[in-house]
């Protein structure tokens, strides 16, 4: 194996400084000069036609700089299908629709101000659930759709669809069957730091929006639509990324109120802001998709499996954002985790009156992976054979080619979960005295890009600046994640320079490279790829101009380090002659020749280079622009076919709990996780990953759920929303990282961001089952549903 | 009808002007613009808010402003040392990966100071009980608990 | 939040004053519920009264008859160390309140006050037969704890009468109490809780005192599940019967944190490992 300088070293944070001290500026601390606060109006219906809207109370409030509605502004469109509107108008679909809007001089008159607004509803029934809204004859949620045509029903215009193989003779093979029916919750993201953006014209109209977003780039066209919509041709938004306060998926799409804010920022000519409130978060934005996933699996004699047949139905809500594609990344280890040739798939959306969803960690995989790692327990069941033993049986293999046509390069899989059984003791502790048990479950996931959209491309600008400091502009998001931990690790790696002398820009589409997004765990992946292509661009340019400059330089070295040691007689080469841009190397800030004697002189320090190379006549200043699109596939996803990523991330976790009979609480004991990493670029990022992916796993397996009663969302604060404390988190965790080295990735890296999430929820089932007997199927597993599936177990054995 | 307020901010002495109103997390972020602290819930949840009142961790979103008066508020701006280093606990938490996003960060490390100063050596247990009023989402906890310890033993060597 | 006026007296009288002065304020202790309910719009006083100056309302004395100062923190009361030897029940289930945070500035007085069902004060105070003292100008009134409680939010507190103390009795020598809490999660208010009192002479029950949080309007004495146990010992067949009795006697809810169901599986269950506690796990 290679040995690196940098990369798999512990260096803190660049940022965490600033963050320990108060001074890092999130949304909620920016403020510009005259700026007013924005807030919304929303709806107090899920579904009604709009007949008045009365704003002259809120306009007469003193302190109030603008109130506007769909009515007074123009219409803009949002969302990639376009069937949402940033104000609505004539109707609302769903409690959070935005039907007016207030500019004020501070947060508590703007507030009061939409107190004032009195709007006249016509209430239509609305549809709550997929079943509801699929009735003949059930009200509609959309009339048209985004193109006017009359819409017959609620089902959503996406379909998502695989079928390889063939499952009839799959079906006929199988000796062992085994079926289930898994539903996954409402979660919401919870970034501590809540959702905000400031919008600023100037006085040609061009608008600089400060943003929490993941996806600079896109939003910057999808911004820039909105000022033609507006009448303002031609003109450019520059997105600025302040500091977040977390991610998780949140980012991934441009929101209503971000529009609001524009138009009450071009109507008032100020800046205007909008940052939600926990309760406006908690009830406003897309959460976490749901999903109902019927799966039937079987296997031969051996425990091979024969074949898998899946339908998804998923909850759309009243409008399309990401959440409408996860079935994108459901494809994946429904045609992908463990080898099975044999595979149906099939997705399907309904709109209805509820919240609409989007983006977070994991994306889909979550949601299937619930599904299918219950039911693979279940089969394992049937066929009498150990449920670890029959994952092996089925696991993949590096080289392999899926039903899906993805591509594995390298593949860990089966040594995660080797370990996992290891560490887990797994033969003795599964059959632990009662109320004890242990579970696992598998994961893959994209962990080179994620080709889901036209381009998967992400670019990087390096520039050396006169004291060999490399300035690096990066169009990826730093969300906590630790990003430019690792950035800053690549680089120095990839070029040759101490860490300390790289410096990462703020994310800002006026300056960065594009970058399709930070989400599908590819920020490290891709800028470690950029950081190899611009670090040889840039190390080729100072080497050709070493060529002439690097003899000379030596030279002055050498006669101020003879006047120091007057006795030193330097050994006999002529650098002149060795001065060949192929011999060069860079090392640690120092540029050298590979067969010079390594002398004091003959290091010549980069910033000496640079500046040697900037202050002559036809002097240069050396930057290079890099844009890397990685060697993956935009899959066909109503066929379901194509290699989305450019290598694929595989993890197993396990985990002991010990379940309480008497009131159904689980107790988590042990987590072991071992992923397939690549390679471990920053080890503290990287368990910090894992960690927090756990962590939201534990939530989302046993705490966690967005209630809503018609449409209406019950639970929109911490009260009553749960999430893991440290408390529920004091368990050990043993983690394993496991490096294969991956061709395609940069030093041999995957992305890793999601999977400690994704596979924790059915480790967590498996292993209550194996505990009590108990299988939840419905997401959270809480002690109420425990206690009646106990109840019911009992009353079926009596 | 707003009051003034004098009490003291890290060390040096202030006055300002609260009604009812007034949380104390608006009069340092909003008036006194020491956006150091955060608020993540405003309502005693989520603890990103937390700073001490006369040593004692408390959320500032539901203190009352015109209950500081005469008394002593440390923040998150208040714990760099003179020659403007981090504290030890900042420094603890910069080199043992407790912060991501950082949202939690300035709340997390004011609990953990209140913690460390009346109590110097505390084990997992007591870390994590005193950490239930501070929600991070981004760590899973295990780097920051990591960070407290080690900020324990080094304010040990310290003493 | 909209504007409100605040006023910080320095002696009851003063607190009366105002409060009579000010229709529709309302005094505030620690502040961690009513400044949630004014937050949240549940309601919209002009003025806050705060009772933290007043120098009545501080202090734990320790004697014959303990006295609690009604704003007495929830950290001070769990730090007390006469409190943890004579009443260890309430400074177990004080510990549960919240978070560290929460506990530096909640009151006692403000707990009961609240009125909450799931107050975690309540249960160990309701055991030990605490008393509360009422005042109001040139009034004072002693009113046993369970009789304090009239239903959600809702207390015998006359308008202007403030809750200056909580007074408990010397415990009986051979008094025994404990006490559960079940939330979501650890920091969570109860959606089901219990605490238990036993006074035995050998086998015998001579005195049992129960109480039951978030499964009826109010913080619940169950006083039929107390006769069932007391005069007597507490045989394996008395203890089903009394998680029996303490299941009807409560009115649980379903809501958005536990169902009614459920709520009654915890009351029951969290009453026998109560009891079987106090009985050194031999009924
Ligand atoms: C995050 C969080 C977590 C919480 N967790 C818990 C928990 O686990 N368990 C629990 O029981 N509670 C919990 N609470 C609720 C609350 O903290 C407690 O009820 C606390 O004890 C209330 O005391 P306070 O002094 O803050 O009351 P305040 O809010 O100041 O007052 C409450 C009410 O009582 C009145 N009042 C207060 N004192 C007096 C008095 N002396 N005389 C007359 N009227 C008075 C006030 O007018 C007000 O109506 C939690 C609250 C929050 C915000
Ligand atoms: S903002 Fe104060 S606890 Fe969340
Ligand atoms: S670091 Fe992001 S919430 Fe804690």
């Amino acid at each position: 194996m290679k040995d690196f300088r940098h990369i798999g070293k512990d260096i803190p944070r660049p940022e965490a400084p600033d963050k320990a001290a108060g001074k890092a500026v999130y949304i909620h601390d920016l403020v510009r000069p005259g700026m007013l606060f924005g807030k919304i109006k929303f709806s107090d219906h899920a579904h009604a036609r709009i007949l008045r809207i009365d704003t002259s109370k809120a306009e007469k409030l003193p302190g109030v700089k603008a109130v506007i509605t769909a009515y007074n502004t123009p219409e803009l469109r949002i969302g990639f299908v376009r069937d949402n509107f940033a104000l609505k108008k004539d109707k609302v679909r769903q409690f959070r629709d935005e039907v007016a809007a207030v500019a004020a001089i501070d947060p508590h008159t703007a507030a009061e101000a939409v107190g004032l607004i009195k709007v006249e509803y016509e209430p239509i029934p609305g549809v709550f659930s997929p079943e509801e809204a699929m009735e003949p004859g059930a009200p509609l949620v959309h009339e048209t759709d985004p193109r006017g045509r009359p819409m017959k029903d609620n089902r959503h215009p996406l379909h998502y669809h695989h079928e390889s193989g063939d499952v009839k003779a799959g079906e006929k093979a199988a000796k062992f069957v085994a079926q289930g029916e898994f539903s996954t919750q409402l979660v919401q993201q919870c970034c501590m730091g809540t959702a905000g953006c400031i919008a600023e014209f100037d006085m040609n109209n061009n608008l600089t929006m400060w943003a929490k977003t993941q996806i600079p780039f896109l939003a910057q066209r999808d911004f820039n639509q909105a000022l033609s919509a507006m009448g303002l041709q031609n003109k450019n938004t520059r997105v600025i990324v302040p500091t977040l306060g977390g991610g998780f998926g949140t980012g991934l799409d441009t929101h209503a109120y971000e529009y609001i804010a524009i138009l009450l920022a071009f109507r008032t000519g100020k800046p205007v802001k909008i940052v939600y409130t926990r309760d406006e978060e908690f009830a406003n934005l897309s959460p976490r998709q749901s999903s109902r996933t019927k799966i039937i699996q079987g296997c031969d004699k051996n425990g091979k499996l024969t074949f898998r047949h899946a339908e998804v139905l998923q909850d759309n809500g009243a409008y399309t954002s990401w959440g409408a594609t996860y079935p994108t990344v459901m494809m994946m280890p429904a045609t992908s985790l463990y080898r099975v040739s044999n595979v149906y798939f099939d997705a399907k959306l309904v709109y209805t009156n509820n919240t609409y969803c989007q983006a977070m960690r994991g994306y889909g995989n979550p949601e299937f992976t619930w599904a299918l790692e219950n039911n693979m327990d279940q089969l394992a069941e049937k066929a009498e054979i150990d449920p670890f033993e029959f994952r092996m049986i089925n696991c993949n293999q590096p080289g392999e080619t899926t039903p899906m046509g993805l591509k594995v390069s390298t593949c860990g899989l089966k040594e995660c979960m080797e370990s996992v059984a290891g560490k887990l003791n797994w033969k003795k502790s599964r059959s632990q005295k009662k109320q004890r048990g242990i579970g696992m479950a598998s994961l893959i996931h994209v962990g080179g890009g994620g080709r889901i959209y036209r381009s998967d491309g992400s670019g990087l600008i390096l520039k050396l600046d006169d004291f060999g400091n490399v300035n690096t502009y990066c169009g990826g998001v730093e969300m906590g994640q630790g990003l430019h931990a690792v950035l800053i690790l690549e680089i120095a790696e990839a070029l040759g320079v101490q860490p300390e002398k790289v410096f990462i820009n703020p994310t800002d589409t006026g300056t960065c490279p594009w970058d399709v997004g930070t989400h599908a765990s590819r920020g490290a992946f891709m800028a470690g790829n950029t950081a190899i292509m611009a670090a040889k661009k840039l190390r080729d340019q100072i080497f050709e101009h070493a060529e002439q400059l690097f003899p000379e330089l030596a030279a002055k070295n050498l006669k101020k380090y003879q006047k120091k040691h007057p006795d030193y007689a330097p050994p006999d080469f002529d650098i002149k002659q060795a001065a060949k841009r192929d011999r060069f190397d860079l090392v640690d800030g120092f540029v050298f020749l590979k067969d010079a004697p390594s002398e004091p002189w003959t290091r010549i320090e980069l910033g000496a280079l640079l500046r040697a190379i900037h202050f002559r006549e036809q002097g240069q200043m050396l930057a290079t622009e890099v844009f890397y699109d990685p060697p993956n596939e935009l899959p066909d996803f109503e066929k379901g076919y194509g290699n989305m990523s450019a290598t694929y991330a595989y993890g197993a976790q396990g985990v002991e709990v010990e379940v309480d009979t008497e009131t159904g609480e689980v107790k988590i004991l042990r987590m072991v996780a071992a992923h397939d990493v690549g390679r471990v670029l920053n080890p503290p990022a990287l368990k910090g990953q894992i960690y927090g992916g756990l962590a939201q796993g534990v939530g989302y397996a046993l705490y966690e759920q967005l209630q809503s009663e018609r449409g209406r969302i019950t639970n929109p604060n911490f009260r009553d929303y749960k999430i893991p404390t440290a408390h529920e988190m004091d368990f050990p965790i043993e983690l394993d990282l496991i490096e294969t080295n991956d061709q395609f990735g940069p030093f041999g890296a995957k992305g890793i961001a999601e999977p400690g999430l994704v596979p924790t929820a059915p480790a967590i089932a498996n292993a209550i089952y194996n505990a009590v007997g108990v299988r939840i199927r419905d997401l959270p597993i809480t002690p109420e549903k425990i206690l009646a599936a106990l109840e019911k177990l009992k009353s079926t054995k009596d | 009808m707003k009051a003034p307020l004098s009490f003291v901010l890290n060390g040096s002495n202030v006055t300002a002007e609260a009604d009812g109103s007034t949380r104390l997390l608006d009069l340092l972020r909003v008036s006194l613009n020491h956006t150091g602290t955060k608020g993540g819930c405003g309502e005693g949840e989520c603890g990103a808010c937390t700073v001490l009142v006369d040593g004692l961790a408390v959320n500032s979103c539901l203190y009352p402003a015109l209950e500081v008066e005469g008394k002593h508020v440390t923040t998150i701006e208040g714990l760099r040392t003179i020659d403007n280093k981090l504290s030890i606990v900042q420094q603890a938490f910069v080199d043992t990966s407790g912060i991501q996003c950082g949202f939690c960060t300035p709340g997390m490390i004011m609990t953990a100071k209140a913690l460390l100063d009346n109590n110097p050596d505390p084990t997992d247990e007591e870390i994590r009980e005193v950490l239930l009023g501070n929600l991070c989402r981004c760590t899973g906890y295990v780097q920051i608990v990591e960070s407290i310890k080690t900020a324990a033993s080094r304010l040990k060597e310290n003493r | 939040m909209s504007r409100m006026d605040y006023y910080k007296p320095t002696s009851l009288d003063e607190a009366w004053k105002l409060k009579k002065l000010i229709p529709g304020s309302r005094f505030i202790a620690g502040g961690t519920d009513i400044l949630v309910k004014i937050k949240n719009r549940e309601v919209s006083p002009p003025a806050l009264i705060s009772l933290r100056s007043i120098s009545e309302l501080t202090g734990i004395q320790s004697g014959n008859v303990t006295r609690i100062g009604a704003m007495t923190t929830i950290s001070e009361l769990i730090q007390h160390r006469a409190l943890a030897v004579k009443y260890p029940v309430l400074v177990e289930a004080a510990g549960r309140l919240g978070s560290v945070q929460i506990r530096n500035v909640a009151t006692v007085g403000g707990n009961l006050c609240n009125c909450s069902p799931c107050a975690d004060t309540a249960l160990p105070l309701l055991v030990l037969e605490a008393r509360v003292l009422l005042q109001s100008p040139g009034k004072e009134r002693e009113v046993p704890l369970n009789e304090f409680f009239v239903g959600p939010g809702e207390s015998c507190i006359a308008a202007g009468e403030i809750l200056t103390a909580i007074l408990l009795d010397r415990p009986a020598p051979d008094a025994q109490a404990t006490s559960l809490k079940k939330g979501r999660v650890k920091m969570d208010l109860a959606i089901a809780s219990v605490a238990a009192l036993l006074e035995m002479d050998g086998k015998n029950c001579k005195k049992a005192r129960l109480a039951a949080g978030s499964v009826a309007p109010v913080p619940l004495r169950l006083y039929q599940v107390e006769e069932l146990l007391e005069n007597g010992p507490i045989t394996k067949a008395k203890l089903a019967e009394a998680q029996k009795l303490a299941v009807k006697s409560i009115s649980p809810i379903t809501d958005v944190r536990s169902t009614d169901n459920y709520r009654r599986q915890i009351v029951s269950v969290y009453v026998k490992r109560c009891l079987e506690k106090l009985m050194g796990g031999n009924p």
